[in-house]
């Protein structure tokens, strides 16, 4: 019985698509809990990133800033997404704000990651707050974003800013602001 | 004694033309270096900035992942892709403008199509080689409401500093530092 030589080679390219499919959509799940409710009475403002103390690239803060609002806007969970210091904001009565601080981040590598596959990745976890204009936390999460494979450095921010939008999409909600519709926090 | 005595006046007078010719052909090549010099202060002067780029994202109504030029018109930072109408911004509100660098694969997609299918890791062998350092451009604008926003170009190496020296004599301000380098190990850092 001759056995084909292509064999190995299948084994092989099905193993490379396996991986180039499956896990990034293993690493764009977010853990979260709570039912599925629309926050339709909520408008928010995203403010701009806190690197706090860590060598994040101001372009990065700044990717993950425009990418927030982006992904925020694509979710239509929000009436309204304004940007940090538009003045109309102050206008709209439920509003709450996007605070974003990174808590975690490793600097990757494109080139690593193409030549090695396991290392190289490019890592960030950020603690995302939504605050009403007193400052009382409406929800609290800590959401990961990363680059394991394809792509380059700053999908990372993309990753992120997605996962924090659907994040809030599957987070259990108050349908109309009210000082007594506060969430307890749950990090 | 077989020189020919030249009375002292003729001599006087041949002194004074060589003179005068010394000191007009002097004038002559200032005036023309100088001619040259304003010819050139209005070319430079009359000729807009323009830059090849590709924008990353963020820049108002202009597409992510895109090529095109940046360019300095009048009051306005413009980035215009091929053929296609220009999104622009005004210097003034330009905020901060941050310079970086990065290394990426070239090749795009099909490269990387191409590297995952080569056989017995040919194709990392290939990303090996296929990297390009560019500089990575980030500015900071605000629109007419107020609204801050951030925009990432990305452009060949030294070309950075080209712009960042053109928008900074135009008055912006760069608040952060520069950073040389940020990917080249994988460093992790955490806020406690």
């Amino acid at each position: 019985m001759k056995t084909s030589k292509c064999g190995p080679l299948i084994a092989w390219v099905t193993a490379i698509l396996v991986t180039a499919v499956v896990l990034p959509l293993q690493s764009a799940t977010v853990k979260s809990s709570g039912s599925e409710t629309s926050a339709t009475g909520w408008s928010v403002q995203v403010d701009q990133v806190d690197a706090g103390t860590l060598g994040l690239s101001y372009s990065f803060q700044v990717a993950i800033y425009e990418n927030l609002v982006d992904e925020l806007n694509k979710t239509k969970q929000f009436q309204q997404v304004f940007r940090e210091g538009d003045h109309r904001a102050s206008e709209v009565p439920n509003l709450l704000v996007l605070k974003t601080t990174v808590e975690k981040y490793t600097a990757g590598s494109e080139t690593r990651r193409a030549v090695t596959t396991v290392s190289g990745a490019t890592k960030l976890t950020v603690r995302s707050q939504l605050l009403t204009r007193d400052g009382k936390v409406v929800l609290e999460r800590t959401v990961n974003g990363d680059v394991r494979f394809f792509g380059s450095n700053l999908r990372a921010t993309h990753n992120l800013a997605r996962n924090i939008a659907k994040t809030f999409k599957e987070s259990s909600w108050p349908d109309s602001p009210g000082p007594t519709a506060l969430l307890s926090v749950q990090p | 004694m077989d020189q020919p005595v030249v009375p002292r006046n003729q001599r006087n007078v041949r002194r004074f033309h060589r003179r005068a010719g010394m000191r007009l052909l002097v004038a002559l090549i200032w005036c023309g270096l100088a001619a040259a010099a304003q010819n050139t202060t209005q070319q430079t002067a009359s000729k807009p900035f323009s830059i090849p780029i590709t924008h990353l994202l963020g820049f108002e109504n202009a597409k992510s992942n895109c090529s095109g030029t940046l360019s300095i018109q009048d009051d306005f930072l413009q980035f215009q892709q091929n053929r296609k109408p220009g999104a622009q911004v005004k210097i003034g509100a330009v905020r901060d403008i941050f310079l970086g660098d990065e290394s990426k694969q070239v090749g795009g997609l099909p490269m990387t199509l191409g590297k995952a299918a080569a056989p017995f890791g040919g194709g990392r062998v290939v990303s090996l080689f296929a990297h390009k350092k560019y500089d990575v451009l980030t500015l900071e604008y605000v629109d007419s409401d107020g609204g801050i926003h951030g925009a990432i170009f990305q452009l060949d190496k030294g070309q950075g500093d080209v712009v960042k020296h053109e928008l900074t004599a135009l008055g912006v301000i760069s608040s952060h530092e520069d950073q040389s380098k940020h990917s080249a190990a994988e460093v992790k850092y955490e806020n406690k």
